[in-house]
């Protein structure tokens, strides 16, 4: 099948690139753009390592077709720092020693982020619902709540 | 070895440090194998057998190949080195003449994209004559069961030295002719049936334990490329660098120092990353096509065709006094390993009969092999499984003699010196410490309160239960380099594959073994190019002999470095300490000179002092159990069957935290994990022996949803030879929570579960089945 232009804007650039039809953004993000950060946990949607935002709303990007991206914004984990300043949630996963083998993290910061855009003081019950999408193998969870919460707490007391 | 004590506090051992690649991992820049994008990449995909067991008879490629963008199409046929008497999973590398579990590979492509490869695969026909297939073990091990493998393959027995270093002596008991038994064991002592018939409680349950997969989220992936020079190098996903090109040369008869295999980071493995799965056929493909190939197992293939935790079946019946003394266990166990031998059967055995002080016993394994995927390890390979079963038993027995359930463990744990049942002394540990420190806790000293708080609706039924479990340590040989550099700072060479956060631990190790701070200390893991020989990142053992080969390097390469300083100083190299970067003499404040000064001195032309090397290469033989109890407060709704955690609590000897962060992060995801295998993880299959779940929606873990925090305990029973008296710290959390979990239901609904996992149909289901005088008041 022929390839098709896909134009769109990806971490605040626009981009042009030739993408297969069948080809999901997921792929077109990792092979075609060299954006690694999201992962293929599983290409069926259920675990979550794929997270990006497509104009602000959180997207499992295996799902979602890369021409379907025509025209819109994504956001990736590689965009989510500004200008090589941590965002207030990887700063807390960092400092609160929240990644082991560090797969699932990319999905799970995305989550995260597109929660406290939403919510910016989630409860605790939010804040496990709004990752419940995202699997975690080596955690068990508990460091990223504390973490999200911290960085709640940051995200909303700056504003 | 004593703990060895520094002069003066460095930033080092026992902080709580963030490991430092932590902001590459939160902004997605550490490469995993399927982020790797080589120029004249291809792609790989293999074609799987339908069918748990048939005969091939034919298979048809010409269409495969003729299809543009194919570079290569593989069967066995075109591989000369492979056995049909394949001792292991990676020895398979492609299926000769019959296939014996579905999604076992039978044909490999190579093609420019992925969703050529894919079509490829469509264009191979394979024609199949389907056999009777074994998928029930307690049948397969029968006499007249469809036979698993070949006549004279040999049962392998490396993966139970790799992780328990327990050995077993052989002795058959089953049936005789059965050909799927790979492997048998048996351990007695005194006499069991005069024990039984002098007992006042016999109590006889059979436990199980399904299949069920790691769950790791990266599935196992590879790059391979040869060079012109015949040389192969490996970008793998692998908790074993070395053991991969061991096993990778063995396969493809190779030379080992014509593989190079470099760790990229590893996306977890719990074990499943130990053997080779996908190494040796990408290997292949990249030879015949000369360009480098890449290999992503997809979710389905991982589930399907992985090498997931062993099915285990344990009948166990116990024999006790009134008063609670115990007096005779016998004990048969299955592990079902799936169509290729490879289970821990020893594990087993050791935790049935030596967890408790048993004057009897007499315990019986089988490893028995069906037409499934096979299996491998799974943290702490067979223990939650087994402590499912004695656990469940302890506290039935206890509850039956009306006995306090802690009281009753503290009175029969083994400590050190007891026996183990293979005769071997138990070494130091933190048993009893980790069961008192758990009956503290206000969930355990408030259990009453919790029940009676319960039931307001009719409904919920509130409960607490605990369970305790250890593992014995691994052990294996290992090495390590610290380098003293020009600038002062330290470099620290392994080839350990960090997953979980072992590097900055290490870093630790070496800052306080040297005398200076963790922000001199860099640690790399080498490739087998370049790295000492280093064992499995798995077993528990890491920091226990690889942190010492760090301790004892870092101490050489401080030997060295005042060995230098006292002739420069004209002092006593006893004189001497670091301090602030400076070799100084002790009560001399004048005198001094900086560690960067004798750093340079060993990279100056024409200079005389020799670089610091500092060098050790252990193999020790004393293990350092560890123990973890765990505490669940639950809440079960009588109609339907559904649990809820109201709280989880792991407490654990690790003998010396050495970085608590990591330690904590350890005992999280291993509890979690483990209340997995308790709760809603089960690799299910048909009675032909296809997966009936073979996706992530359907093959359920645990999300952040379905957990309260995990609280952690560290305890602190020092090790005799782990570095700073440390132990390992990954295997315990996963043992005790399934039959915590199970003593929590009993205690909050008065059902005794001895199924896993522990679904609402199962616990509503038992709870209809209760005679109604019997349900709890």
């Amino acid at each position: 099948m022929a390839k098709q232009i896909l134009r769109c804007t990806v971490n605040d650039e626009d981009v042009e690139v030739l993408v297969p039809p069948y080809q999901t953004l997921l792929d077109a993000l990792r092979e075609e753009l060299g954006l690694t950060g999201p992962k293929e946990g599983c290409g069926t949607g259920d675990c979550g390592a794929c997270s990006v935002h497509v104009d602000g709303k959180l997207v499992a990007s295996c799902l979602m077709l890369a021409l379907q991206a025509r025209g819109r914004t994504v956001k990736t984990i590689e965009g989510l720092a500004k200008d090589d300043v941590l965002h207030p949630l990887q700063e807390a996963f960092v400092r609160l020693g929240v990644p082991q083998c560090g797969f699932c993290i990319p999905g799970v910061l995305m989550a995260a982020a597109a929660l406290l855009a939403d919510n910016p003081r989630p409860t605790e019950s939010e804040i496990r619902y709004g990752i419940a999408g995202n699997l975690c193998r080596c955690t068990g969870y508990t460091k990223m709540l504390d973490a999200i919460t911290e960085a709640a707490g940051t995200v909303a007391g700056g504003t | 070895m004593a703990v060895m004590k520094t002069t003066r506090d460095v930033k080092g051992v026992g902080l709580s440090i963030p490991r430092p690649d932590g902001p590459e991992k939160v902004t997605g820049r550490v490469q995993y194998v399927a982020d790797l994008q080589p120029r004249g990449l291809l792609h790989a995909k293999l074609l799987r057998s339908p069918h748990a067991h048939a005969r091939i008879v034919r298979i048809d490629t010409s269409r495969a190949k003729a299809l543009p963008g194919v570079r290569a199409v593989l069967t066995a046929a075109d591989i000369p080195q492979l056995k049909k008497k394949a001792p292991t999973r990676a020895h398979a590398v492609l299926a000769i003449d019959r296939v014996v579990f579905v999604g076992q590979p039978v044909a490999a492509v190579a093609a420019d994209e992925l969703a050529i490869a894919e079509e490829a695969l469509d264009l191979i026909t394979v024609e199949y004559q389907v056999l009777p297939a074994s998928v029930d073990p307690l049948k397969s091990m029968q006499p007249g069961a469809p036979s698993v493998a070949d006549a004279g393959t040999e049962a392998d027995t490396s993966e139970a030295l790799a992780h328990s270093a327990v050995a077993l002596k052989n002795e058959a008991t089953g049936p005789a002719k059965a050909v799927n038994i790979a492997q048998q064991s048996r351990v007695h002592r005194g006499d069991a049936a005069k024990g039984f018939a002098e007992s006042d409680l016999v109590l006889e349950k059979t436990y199980r334990v399904p299949m069920v997969h790691q769950g790791y989220l990266e599935a196992h992936a590879v790059l391979a490329e040869w060079d012109r020079n015949g040389l192969l190098t490996l970008w793998a996903s692998t908790q074993g660098s070395f053991n991969t090109r061991s096993e990778v040369a063995d396969v493809l008869g190779l030379e080992e120092n014509q593989i190079r295999v470099i760790p990229m980071e590893c996306g977890g493995g719990f074990g499943g990353k130990i053997r080779a799965l996908c190494e040796p056929i990408t290997a292949e493909l990249s030879r015949v096509t000369k360009r480098p190939v890449r290999y992503v197992m997809t979710r389905r293939e991982e589930l399907e065709a992985g090498m997931p935790a062993p099915q285990v079946i344990i009948r166990l019946k116990t024999g006790v006094k009134r008063d609670g003394a115990l007096v005779a266990l016998d004990a048969e166990t299955v592990i079902e390993s799936g169509a290729f031998s490879g289970a821990v059967l020893a594990v087993s055995a050791v935790f049935l009969g030596s967890m408790y002080k048993w004057p009897a016993f007499d315990i019986r394994g089988f490893e028995v092999l069906t037409h499934k995927p096979s299996v491998a390890a799974y943290r702490a390979p067979v223990a939650p499984q087994t402590i499912f079963a004695i656990e469940s038993h302890m506290e039935q027995i206890a509850r039956t003699l009306g006995l306090d359930p802690v009281e009753f463990r503290r009175r029969h744990l083994i400590q050190e010196g007891d026996p183990m049942v293979n005769g071997q002394p138990w070494q130091s540990n933190g048993g009893k410490q980790v069961l008192e420190r758990v009956a503290q806790h206000p969930f355990w000293t408030e259990r009453a309160a919790w029940a009676r708080s319960g039931n307001r609706d009719g409904r919920g039924r509130r409960g607490t239960g605990l369970a305790v479990g250890g593992w014995l340590g691994g052990l294996q040989p290992t090495g390590a380099t610290v380098r003293l550099n020009p600038d002062g700072s330290l470099s620290v060479l392994t080839g350990q594959v960090d997953i979980a956060g072992t590097n900055i631990a290490l870093a630790q190790i070496a800052a306080s073994a040297y005398g200076v701070d963790i922000d001199k200390v860099r640690i790399t893991t080498g490739d087998t190019d370049v790295a000492p020989v280093t064992g499995l990142s798995a077993g528990s053992k890491t920091i226990y002999t690889v942190g010492v080969a760090v301790m004892e390097a870092a101490k050489d390469a401080r030997k060295q470095t005042l060995e230098i300083a006292a002739k420069e100083l004209e002092a006593s190299f006893h004189d001497l300490d670091i301090e602030d970067g400076k070799v100084v003499v002790r009560g001399v404040p004048d005198r001094s000179t900086t560690l960067a000064s004798i750093g340079k001195k060993g990279n100056l032309y024409m200079s005389k002092i020799e670089p610091v090397l500092g060098v050790s290469h252990p193999a020790f033989s004393q293990q350092a159990p560890g123990f973890a109890a765990q505490l669940a407060r639950i809440e079960v709704d009588a109609d339907t069957g559904e649990l809820t955690l109201h709280g989880f609590v792991v407490v654990q000897d690790v003998g010396c935290a050495i970085n608590p962060l990591g330690v904590e992060g350890q005992m999280q995801g291993g509890a979690v994990q483990s209340l997995g295998m308790a709760l809603t993880e089960a690799l299910t299959f048909d009675d032909v022996g296809r997966l009936t779940n073979p996706s992530l929606l359907d093959y359920r873990k645990l999300t952040a949803a379905d957990l309260p925090n995990i609280e952690t305990i560290i305890v602190e029973v020092p090790s005799p030879s782990g570095p700073f008296g440390a132990r390992g710290v990954g295997e315990p959390p996963i043992i005790p929570a399934p039959a915590a979990i199970a003593n929590a239901i009993q205690d909050a609904t008065g059902v005794r579960l001895t199924e896993l996992p522990l679904t609402p149909e199962r616990i509503a289901l038992a709870i209809a089945a209760l005679p109604a005088a019997a349900g709890p008041a």
